[in-house]
């Protein structure tokens, strides 16, 4: 009989330690990062029992792993085409997916740099030796800065230069550290650091930075999935994103 | 014969946890046949490695032959490397890479490289066959017998002519029978050659063949108790 | 199936001279262990053994802080060679070299250790120089211990990935090793190329794990 609190608190431990209803996993791309953190607090604070497991890295990356069988309830990548893939391999249905927010490309240097970079064409300077692009492949930030290099004809001046990042936080540290010269990320990664590095150019883009966002299809918390995605379309949610430097789509 | 002269006077301490233990030895000596006996634990090793330079003593001298191998209060201490005395182990030290041909023209071949297994050099078949080793030439120590081994170790001991030849208990590791014909062979070995010789020992078989000047060490100090054997000047 | 041979080939010869550089480096330090004796020597065995139990990605920040263009040797190396590591197969170099050090040195030292000092001694006694005595009679009686060692090494050194990619990044033909390729074949979705990778990198490892299967001390030391 003593045995018998031992027990209780055990198996309570036990059951509340396993995915239970109300927890939902959230798969996004590196840059929502620090939004999404106060967001899911925020959701939190809004429904207590609730529960949200956040998982940040590269879209392309992501994707991958929901096609290999994670457990993901909600889906949020950096843009349309990583989207599109996973709508083409019938992991989400197109009623279940909006965009939610809108980001720029910009292209930064280390705060002391001295190298004058003001431009795209600058990159194809001597002076410049390192840039810093996350991979094309998998990595929309990445695919963003080849398109706009290509359409200026500087991609084969500036990609031998080229750092491969795996994310786009990974730039951004690289430039913070002065490890390269230039690199390109968010508008909103840029803002994060801005005492390590300065944005010399605001990159014009043909399709502007627009983030979908989808319940994946049959994941087994549909209606918590259902209600973070309508969570993030309110107000606080959308004040959180603009804290941030999220554009409205 | 090639006449020795000793001149030991040593000095060391050892410390281990609550356990010390203190050397004195002292000894002058014109024999060519120096014995030190003594239980185990003595210092007779201890004494022995003072002599070839394996083993430092915390003061005094040791010079042979009017050369002075060590003397603390001059800041003398020969390497061992330069001491040009023989030195042989109780379990031979025969290096098991090489053959026994190479093991014995081992300190003949001074640089970085082994002598070469298929070399002969003069002052090597010498020995080899002296010490009737030339059919062994070719294998290796783990091949052989325990009394073939100390053969090899003498013979590599005596090709590079020392000075004295020091034996740490050299038939401690043979069966009594071969004990008995290796001293035998070791005595009129070392009457041929006329190379002095000290001896440590443990076995009073030993000393009565091959002693002629005795030390008894008992607890690092020389016992000046003698029992039956009296210190005889040649 | 160009990308996979590139990277084979990178990662051989990052392999190749991570491994050079601790044969040296492991004989040097496993030697000194194994016979000097100095106050501090365990703490300095502890020391040169952390790689082997710190996370690679951790030692790959370390690396990077250091040789990097604000890192006291990276500024070092930029004013008197010249040189940035980062981003480099030589810095990927250093990165394997420093992972795979303790799998080279341990080994090392423990075989310098099962040498019999009594035949140094009787070396010395036999009027031979310590360094004759170190490739007379320690090195012989010790490599085969050294090179079981250096082949872990070598098969550590070839799976490098974490330190490896803080350092050197994963740039095709210059710093994209196996490993590294393998894991951005797996995030592109490019699963042809990433099971060709794997196939190659685990034939490699599984070859030279063999081979050093058969070289544990222990055996006869002669033929």
């Amino acid at each position: 009989m003593r045995f018998a609190p031992l027990a209780a608190f055990l198996s309570a431990a036990l059951l509340a330690s396993s995915a239970s209803a109300g927890e939902v996993v959230v798969s996004a791309a590196a840059s929502l990062t620090n939004a999404f953190r106060d967001a899911a607090q925020s959701y939190e604070a809004q429904y207590p029992g609730s529960k949200v497991s956040l998982n940040f890295a590269a879209s392309g990356v992501l994707l991958q792993q929901i096609v290999k069988g994670a457990p993901v309830d909600v889906f949020a990548s950096a843009d349309q085409e990583t989207m599109d893939q996973a709508q083409k391999q019938g992991l989400v249905l197109p009623a279940d997916r909006l965009d939610f927010v809108g980001n720029s490309l910009v292209l930064i240097v280390p705060s002391d740099s001295k190298l004058g970079i003001k431009n795209l064409p600058d990159l194809a300077g001597k002076g410049v030796t390192r840039v810093a692009i996350a991979n094309p492949a998998s990595v929309p930030v990445g695919r963003y800065s080849e398109g706009a290099l290509k359409t200026v004809n500087l991609w084969d001046s500036v990609q031998p230069k080229a750092i491969s990042t795996q994310n786009v936080r990974q730039s951004l540290d690289y430039v913070a550290r002065g490890e390269v010269d230039a690199g390109f990320v968010y508008g909103t990664d840029a803002a994060l650091m801005k005492d390590k590095v300065k944005v010399v150019y605001e990159v014009p883009l043909a399709s502007p930075v627009l983030y979908p966002i989808a319940t994946i299809k049959g994941s087994s918390n549909g209606a918590e999935a259902k209600r973070f995605v309508s969570y993030l379309q309110t107000p606080a949610a959308q004040a959180i994103l603009a804290k941030y430097g999220f554009k409205k789509p | 014969m090639t006449p020795m002269q000793l001149d030991l006077d040593i000095r060391a301490t050892l410390r281990s946890g609550k356990r010390s233990f203190t050397l004195r030895v002292q000894c002058v000596s014109n024999s060519q046949r120096i014995a030190v006996f003594g239980p185990s634990g003595a210092g007779k090793s201890m004494t022995l490695k003072a002599i070839a330079g394996l083993f430092t003593p915390d003061s005094g001298h040791i010079r042979l032959n009017g050369r002075t191998l060590f003397d603390s209060a001059a800041g003398i201490n020969l390497a061992p490397q330069q001491r040009q005395v023989a030195y042989l182990f109780q379990d031979y030290a025969l290096f098991p890479h090489l053959t026994v041909r190479q093991n014995v023209g081992f300190g003949l071949a001074r640089g970085w490289f082994n002598p070469r297994a298929r070399v002969r050099q003069e002052k090597v078949e010498h020995w080899l066959t002296a010490f009737h080793l030339q059919e062994l030439a070719h294998q290796y120590p783990d091949e052989l017998s325990g009394g073939q081994r100390q053969r090899v170790a003498l013979a590599r001991a005596l090709v590079s002519d020392p000075a004295a030849l020091l034996l740490d208990e050299p038939f401690a590791a043979l069966d009594p029978a071969l004990r008995v014909s290796m001293r035998e062979e070791l005595s009129q070995w070392q009457q041929r050659l006329g190379v002095p010789m000290i001896l440590i020992t443990h076995d009073p078989e030993d000393v009565r063949l091959l002693g002629e000047h005795v030390l008894t060490l008992r607890d690092g100090q020389i016992d000046a108790r003698q029992t039956t054997w009296e210190e005889k000047i040649g | 199936m160009d990308v996979a041979w590139t990277a084979l080939a990178l990662s051989l010869k990052v392999a190749a001279w991570a491994t050079a550089l601790n044969l040296l480096l492991g004989i040097g330090t496993g030697y000194l262990l194994a016979r000097a004796r100095f106050p501090g020597r365990n703490l300095l065995d502890a020391l040169l053994t952390l790689p082997m139990v710190m996370p690679p990605t951790v030692l790959g920040y370390y690396l990077l802080v250091l040789l990097g263009r604000r890192g006291p040797l990276g500024i070092w190396l930029q004013e008197h060679f010249g040189i940035n590591l980062i981003f480099t197969w030589q810095g990927a170099v250093i990165a394997s070299t420093v992972v795979a050090f303790p799998l080279v040195f341990k080994p090392a030292r423990a075989a310098f250790e099962a040498v019999d000092g009594q035949l140094e001694q009787a070396a010395r006694v036999l009027g031979i120089s310590e360094m004759a005595i170190f490739f007379r009679v320690t090195l012989p009686l010790a490599w085969r211990g050294i090179l079981a060692g250096v082949l872990l090494g070598f098969v550590r050194a070839l799976g490098e990935f974490g330190a490896t990619l803080m350092v050197a990044g994963s740039i095709p033909g210059k710093t994209q090793t196996l490993s590294v390729a393998v894991y951005e074949a797996v995030q592109a979705g490019q699963d042809a190329s990433a099971n060709m990778l794997v196939l190659i990198t685990s034939v490699v490892c599984i070859v030279v794990l063999l081979a050093a299967g058969r070289l544990a001390p222990g055996r006869i030391v002669h033929r």
